[in-house]
């Protein structure tokens, strides 16, 4: 429990750490679309990477569709300037920097693994680590056994089931359960072969 | 009857809240609580623009019924008014008389439009029914609306004589918003 809490605090703590360093990062300028950094593409290969950088684009009029998978104008058009862009030998981070100075990092589809955006992408793997924590606990702890204190508190308590050493109160029920024991067990007298001498 | 064993030790009965499970619960609900309280106020479709603050695109568009290009560099030293708009499109229709009026108020501001996703002789039948007191300007492939990171429209940006955004408005205008938001462009601008 204590280290589950830890491990909360820390993460809260790495968040808005992160959080201050992503505010920094926002204040300053985006970096201009300088020199292509990559090779010229052409052919087969440029539509493959057209589509591979406009999925990687959120189609700002659609509701979480792609650049590559909408078919609205305004992504057509985007799509068209990210064919032109690698056409020109951009690298994909140019590209989607490119994008990103006009609208934020709303148009990544993939948030960038810095700042507030770590949260993001480990959530899911904390979920399953602590996830994992929690089942391999209920599966190690010792199953709880119902003791003779456990078997004095039902027949002590609400309960009105008779255990393997007690009997109902009332003496119909009793002698039902002796003839059931006797005839289930076959217990001589329905009485079990370990119970203590004088028991009835 | 069978003596009951341990029925004389007091039933220790297990408490109905789990103070673990409730740790646990506040621990996850808490922070999500915490999240939704600062989100729910927000619009989701108002992204601030990254753009504010900084220097505008530029751009060299030709207007609507011929004429040369018009730049952003050759109305440096005037404050802009840019208005993404379409004749498809019916709050761009609601601010056109209101835009249309501040153009002739505020000499000194340039108003543009910037036709959005629209056809050319279509936005030159409207502007014939509804006259314009300033040029709008055809964005065939977009780039300017991407440039400026529109997501539909009406947008309008202000931009100071330095070239500088200082402002996006997202919906229709009226004649009072554009008023209070020209005041920020002059007040700051040079």
């Amino acid at each position: 429990m204590i280290r589950s809490c830890a491990a909360c605090v820390v993460l809260l703590a790495i968040a808005s750490a992160a959080a201050a360093q992503d505010r920094a990062t926002r204040s300053t300028p985006a970096a201009r679309l300088d020199a292509p950094r990559g090779a010229p593409l052409s052919g087969a290969v440029l539509d493959a990477r057209t589509e591979e950088v406009g999925g990687l684009l959120r189609c700002p009029v659609c509701q979480g569709l792609s650049v590559a998978d909408s078919p609205s104008t305004m992504a057509r058009n985007m799509k068209a300037e990210v064919r032109e862009k690698l056409a020109a030998g951009y690298d994909q981070e140019q590209i989607l920097a490119h994008f990103e100075r006009s609208y934020g990092e709303f148009v990544r589809l993939e948030p960038r693994m810095r700042g507030v955006n770590l949260v993001v992408w480990l959530d899911p793997l904390a979920a399953l680590v602590g996830g994992g924590a929690v089942v391999t606990w209920l599966l190690r702890r010792p199953r709880s056994q119902p003791g003779p204190a456990r078997a004095g508190e039902l027949a002590a308590g609400s309960s009105m089931l008779p255990t393997r050493g007690t009997l109902p109160e009332e003496a119909r029920l009793a002698a039902a359960v002796r003839r059931v024991r006797e005839l289930a067990y076959g217990w001589p007298g329905g009485v079990p072969p370990d119970a203590p001498a004088g028991s009835p | 009857m069978m003596p009951a064993p341990a029925s004389s030790a007091s039933p220790a009965r297990s408490p109905r809240v789990n103070a673990k499970v409730v740790v646990v619960g506040l621990v996850v609900v808490l922070p999500l609580l915490a999240v939704l309280l600062l989100i729910l106020g927000r619009d989701p479709h108002s992204i601030r623009s990254p753009l504010i603050g900084r220097p505008a695109p530029p751009f060299s568009l030709a207007p609507v019924g011929g004429g040369g290009p018009i730049s952003l560099d050759s109305l440096r030293g005037r404050p802009v008014v840019m208005n993404f708009w379409a004749t498809w499109c019916v709050p761009c229709f609601e601010e056109h008389a209101a835009l249309a009026a501040a153009a002739r108020t505020f000499r000194e501001v340039q108003f543009l439009g910037i036709v959005y996703e629209d056809d050319e002789s279509r936005t030159q039948a409207f502007l014939a029914q509804r006259p314009s007191s300033y040029p709008s300007l055809m964005d065939a492939e977009g780039r300017t609306a991407i440039a400026y990171g529109v997501f539909g429209v009406p947008e309008t940006y202000f931009i100071d004589g330095e070239g500088r955004i200082v402002d996006k408005y997202v919906g229709p205008l009226d004649r009072g918003t554009i008023a209070a938001l020209l005041g920020k462009v002059k007040g700051g601008g040079r």
